[in-house]
């Protein structure tokens, strides 16, 4: 019998954080009743807590990686690194935001408004949930947890998405989005089960070490291995396995839930689900990609090149779809939830480039960890303050569509003017975040050889494209003023709007060079792209066997 | 030499935007005035090392006066730097843009007659922000930094457009943002690639323009005709997207059309920034990045550019005839000035080079001063129908005078500033050891004669003749008016008849940088020559 020790334990603390925030809530609800001061404040202080443990963590875990053993043949079921931190900091940071968000707009005169207040208990119960499900996914290669960590992310968000009960579209939406993440987990936990059944492990590591063996032919004059191409059983497993990911990532063509979702949900909702579920299913896509290069090695260009250029082939069907959708929408949540699945391509685009530089890295930083780490921290940034102006003009008129936004330069000028950051910095035009953002992903994309340059045109044509549909919002508050009446804003809205165009500004003059630093720092040492090869994989394999049978 | 001063005068802008925001609007245009005008003084004082002899000492590169690095990114094998620093090329665009900056920002005085109800603080903070890209994008010598402030004017321009335009400016203005945008793309791709060709060279890359066209190592491979982008010559790739990049700005035949759209929109002070200062960018932009950075490209691209140029000229030219709307003819006769200043630019001769340079001077004076006569009378009559003025002189003695100045100015009358920059390229492009240089000089020759048939027509059209009578009361040019227009005049007169002093302003660098460009023309006449040609 395994037990974890002490230090184990602690490596978990982020883990440990969420779930007690979820007991508090709970307990929280039992002294107090159903108060949605009281669970708001818990979930944001857990959010803190949370946030505080990763960012004490980063400095502890120093270039180091640490697991909690005990799963498969020694190699652990949790990872603790510097990328599963930054994740787990991102997501509790935005949960933080998010319920913040939930607290500005409970002011708000909606007709939902009364049901807010009875249900703030569930809303953030199932908020952090699917956090903490968040936090799994980042946090491990085993198959197992992953598809625990994919389901423990959806159930909440597929009842979070249909929160507005008597709202027809909220329905509609819950609706969809159950079904879709029921085929896609389906297919997911049916590759999983194909991959058990030919390497006879849970662990993507020894997976990855079976296949080499399985594969290998013979030796190259350096010692690598050469490989065979390619079984159709392994392809079709690997690529089935995937697809939870895509869908979390809501990559074409596992997209369609996306704008339904976004607009039936209640815009508090449909920011987290536009920043927080994409960065869960980027960060497992990115480390079970990179785990199976690094075990493969040398061998990975040539056996996993179809994977890379699946990925490349979905990552620009899914910026140029994303973008192209978003022209005709009229509906405020529709637009971005486009303009998010385009985003998603970008960053799907550096999952992508992986392979070549997957086998040598070993404690460097990772180009295409780092573009996503800082990608997705920008993202966040220009995402929240896209639906926080959203959500500030809604709940002042209790309409999203793009005639709700008319003169708004006129009607709350600071709303405007944030907005116009937000939009420009989602286009990729520098000073602003977006672009230094876009700039480093490009630049890890080119790089790469010859497909990354083909995704860098593709990128920087998309660029082009999204303009248009980010102007026209732009167009439609400053330039056609139908003379609605001015707007009532709440105050801290606007300063965390001017708070978040700030650090957007910043990100693209001054901290240009620290946030890459930052997200050099996060993304380097990697556990999932360190090769392990002390354990042959016979043994592993063994210990593996007799441990799931235990 | 290291020095700050280059720094205040791209920031000092974007301070005066502070005081903008933070003070009543009523006080916008005066705090943009007062700012703009220092800026124009502090300009003032870069003249001083291009007025002696030792200015231009030294290869390309090396006599950048006012030189300022400070490290900005320096992560991951990526060195960014904040480089500015002027030369021969630079520095006289931009006295150009603080000149006309400082004047547009005054033509903006009468802002509250012709949009009552706009902001006028936002409109003088983008007034402003767009001043610090302009002169962001002429000082940088880092590449990146190059693009970030092109890029940086492009939001201001969108919005001065787009809300403070005319009856058609939302199309006006995404249009103008879209084709610009497209070109900025174009060299983002260009950026990285020649980034990391550099890296290949050197180890670490550079982004530094200078060195591009002055290491050896890196000159050399950027131009290895063997070294492949996705498949073609990387000089020849690099080249075009640039160029396409920068002639999109300029604009070139066949991607022009945004500009007439652009101007007539745009209001008064926005068209003469937009003429007059941001047109030339993209010149610039051949200047700076196209030609010294890969010469074997552009003796490979000459003669379709001259070609272009031409087009330009030809087809400009003849657009204006066929206006109707003052400001559109305004428009499209820049297109066809902006033709010589490729034509002289791509036949790569001395005289060429001069006369481009010359004319790109020379049009940032004239055209803001057109725009601004064509604004004067709007400002009064409402409409810019030529066909339906008449005899303005005689009501507006004073205006008229000036008018015909501005007029004769850009139709290239000898004494004026327009006749020195065309007379210059013709000569350069006959001159020139191309065989098709005397051909397309000859056709050029004849944009003269239609400029000379637009202009002239124009002004018997709208300021000779008859005096119709909803005319005769109109007052003539305000103080303000006519002390807009004195200085433009003034220079003008000046440049036209005593061209030398802008010349030697300049010839030095465009010296060196033909230097820089020289072993690649030879090379490609040693073929001309083993051809038979």
């Amino acid at each position: 019998m395994w037990m974890p020790t002490g230090d184990e334990l602690s490596m978990l603390g982020p883990h440990w954080a969420l779930v007690g925030t979820i007991v508090a809530i709970l307990i929280g609800a039992i002294i107090a009743g159903r108060n949605w001061r009281v669970a708001g404040t818990i979930a944001m202080v857990g959010g803190l807590l949370t946030a505080g443990l990763c960012a004490l963590g980063w400095k502890g875990l120093g270039t180091n990686w640490a697991g909690m053993a005990g799963g498969a043949g020694g190699v652990p079921m949790l990872v603790a690194d510097q990328f599963s931190y930054f994740f787990i900091f991102l997501i509790s940071i935005f949960l933080v935001l998010i319920a913040g968000m939930w607290f500005l707009g409970q002011d708000a005169r909606l007709p939902e408004k009364l049901a807010r207040k009875r249900d703030a208990t569930e809303f953030y119960v199932l908020l952090v949930g699917s956090a903490f499900g968040m936090a799994l996914m980042v946090s491990t290669t085993n198959l197992l947890m992953i598809i625990i960590a994919v389901e423990m992310t959806s159930l909440p968000s597929y009842a979070l998405a249909g929160f507005r009960k008597k709202h027809r579209l909220a329905t509609e939406a819950s609706l969809k989005y159950i079904l879709f993440g029921a085929v896609t987990s389906a297919i997911m936990i049916y590759g999983a089960s194909l991959l058990y059944g030919q390497y006879h492990s849970l662990d993507i590591v020894v997976i990855g070490r079976a296949i080499v063996e399985q594969l290998t032919i013979g030796t190259t004059e350096a010692g690598g291995a050469i490989l065979n191409a390619p079984t159709v059983l392994m392809s079709v497993s690997i690529v089935a396995f995937m697809i939870g990911a895509m869908f979390k990532v809501s990559a074409v063509p596992f997209h369609f839930w996306c704008p339904d979702v976004f607009e039936g949900a209640s815009i508090e909702i449909t920011t987290w689900l536009s920043v927080a579920s994409k960065a869960a299913g980027l960060g497992l896509l990115l480390r079970v990609v990179a785990v199976l290069a690094a075990q493969l090695g040398d061998g990975a260009e040539q056996t996993l090149n179809w994977v890379r250029l699946a990925v490349a082939v979905m990552a620009a069907l899914t910026c140029t779809l994303g973008n192209f959708s978003a022209y005709r929408q009229t509906n405020m949540k529709r637009l971005f939830a486009f303009s998010s699945i385009a985003h998603a391509g970008y960053m799907l685009m550096a999952v992508a480039i992986i392979l070549p530089t997957g086998g040598a890295a070993s404690g460097a930083a990772h180009p295409a960890f780092s573009a996503i780490v800082l990608y997705i921290t920008v993202y966040l940034l220009m995402n929240l303050g896209v639906f926080g102006c959203i959500a500030m003009v809604y709940w002042a008129t209790g309409r999203e569509d793009i005639g709700a936004f008319n003169g708004l330069i006129r009607r709350s000028p600071v709303i405007a003017v944030m907005m116009v950051a937000f939009l420009f910095s989602l286009v990729g035009m520098p000073p602003l975040g977006g672009f230094i953002a876009k700039f480093w992903l490009l630049a890890a994309l080119f790089d790469s050889g010859p497909i990354g340059i083909l995704l860098v045109i593709v990128a920087v044509a998309n660029t082009l494209f999204s303009l248009y549909y980010y102007a026209r919002v732009a167009f439609a508050m400053c330039f056609s003023d139908d003379g609605q009446p001015a707007i009532r804003v709440p105050f801290l809205g606007q300063a965390a709007a001017t708070v978040c165009a700030l650090a957007i500004l910043l990100i693209g003059t001054l901290w240009a060079g620290n946030i890459k630093t930052f997200s050099d720092e996060r993304s380097s040492n990697l556990y999932a792209v360190t090769k392990q090869a002390e354990q042959p994989v016979e043994e592993a394999v063994k210990t593996a066997e007799l441990d799931f049978r235990e | 030499m290291e020095s700050s001063i280059l720094s205040w005068l791209i920031f000092l802008p974007v301070i005066g935007i502070v005081f903008v925001l933070a003070a009543p609007g009523r006080y916008a245009r005066s705090i943009t005035w007062l700012f703009t005008f220092a800026v124009f003084l502090l300009s003032c004082t870069l003249f001083d090392p291009f007025l002696r002899s030792w200015a231009f000492d030294g290869p390309y590169g090396t006599n950048m006066h006012f030189e300022q690095i400070v490290e900005w990114i320096n992560v991951g094998g990526f060195h960014i730097n904040w480089h500015v620093g002027i030369d021969g090329i630079s520095f006289p665009l931009i006295i150009l843009t603080t000149l006309i900056t400082w004047l547009s920002a005054w033509a903006s005085w009468g802002f509250d007659k012709w949009k009552i109800n706009r902001s006028p603080k936002g409109y003088f903070a983008l007034f402003l922000l767009l001043e610090t890209g302009v002169l962001g994008t002429f000082a940088a010598l880092d590449f990146f930094l190059f693009y970030i402030f092109w890029e940086v004017m492009l939001l201001p321009m969108y919005f001065l457009i787009g809300v403070w335009g005319g009856p058609r400016k939302e199309y006006a203005a995404i249009k103008f943002f879209l084709y610009t945008l497209a070109g900025s793309v174009l060299m983002l791709i260009a950026l990285l690639a020649m980034y990391f060709a550099s890296a290949d060279v050197t180890g670490t890359g550079t982004f530094s323009l200078i060195e591009y066209a002055t290491h050896p190592e890196i000159a050399k491979e950027f131009n290895n005709p063997a070294r492949l982008f996705l498949g073609w010559p990387f000089a020849k790739v690099m080249f075009v997207m640039l160029f396409i990049g920068f002639m999109i700005k300029v604009p070139i035949f066949p991607f022009h059309t945004w500009l007439p759209d652009a101007h007539v929109e745009a209001p008064t002070p926005i068209s003469m920034i937009l003429a007059g200062i941001l047109l030339k960018l993209g010149a610039y932009g051949f200047l700076r990045v196209c030609y010294p950075i890969f010469p074997s490209a552009a003796v490979w691209a000459a003669y379709f550019l001259a070609v272009l140029g031409l087009v330009n000229i030809i087809y400009g030219a003849l657009c204006c005839l066929a206006q109707s709307d003052f400001k559109r003819l305004v428009a499209y006769s820049s297109i066809s000035h902006m033709g010589y200043v490729l034509l002289g630019i791509a036949v790569m001769t001395t005289v060429g080079f001069q006369g481009a340079m010359f004319q790109i001077l020379a049009h940032g004076i004239s055209s803001p001063m057109c725009f601004f006569l064509v604004g004067v009378i709007y400002d009064r009559a409402h409409h810019r129908d030529i066909n339906r003025f008449g005899g303005l002189w005689l009501s507006m003695p004073r205006y008229g005078s000036l008018a015909t100045l501005g007029f004769f100015a850009s139709l290239g009358l000898p004494g004026l500033c327009g006749f020195i920059g065309e007379i210059w390229v013709l000569l350069g492009t006959f001159s020139a050891p191309w065989p098709w240089a005397k051909p397309v000089a000859v056709i050029a020759a004849f944009g003269v004669v239609l400029t000379a048939g637009y202009i002239l027509w124009m002004i018997q059209r709208v300021y000779l003749g008859k005096l119709r009578k909803e005319y005769a009361s109109y007052p003539d040019a305000t103080a303000r008016e006519t002390a807009i227009l004195i200085p433009m005049a003034a220079l003008a007169i000046f440049m036209g008849i005593l061209p030398s002093y802008t010349f030697d302003l300049m010839n030095g660098t465009l010296a060196d940088v033909l230097d820089v460009l020289q072993p690649a023309i030879t090379a490609a006449q040693d073929v001309v020559i083993a051809m038979g040609g």
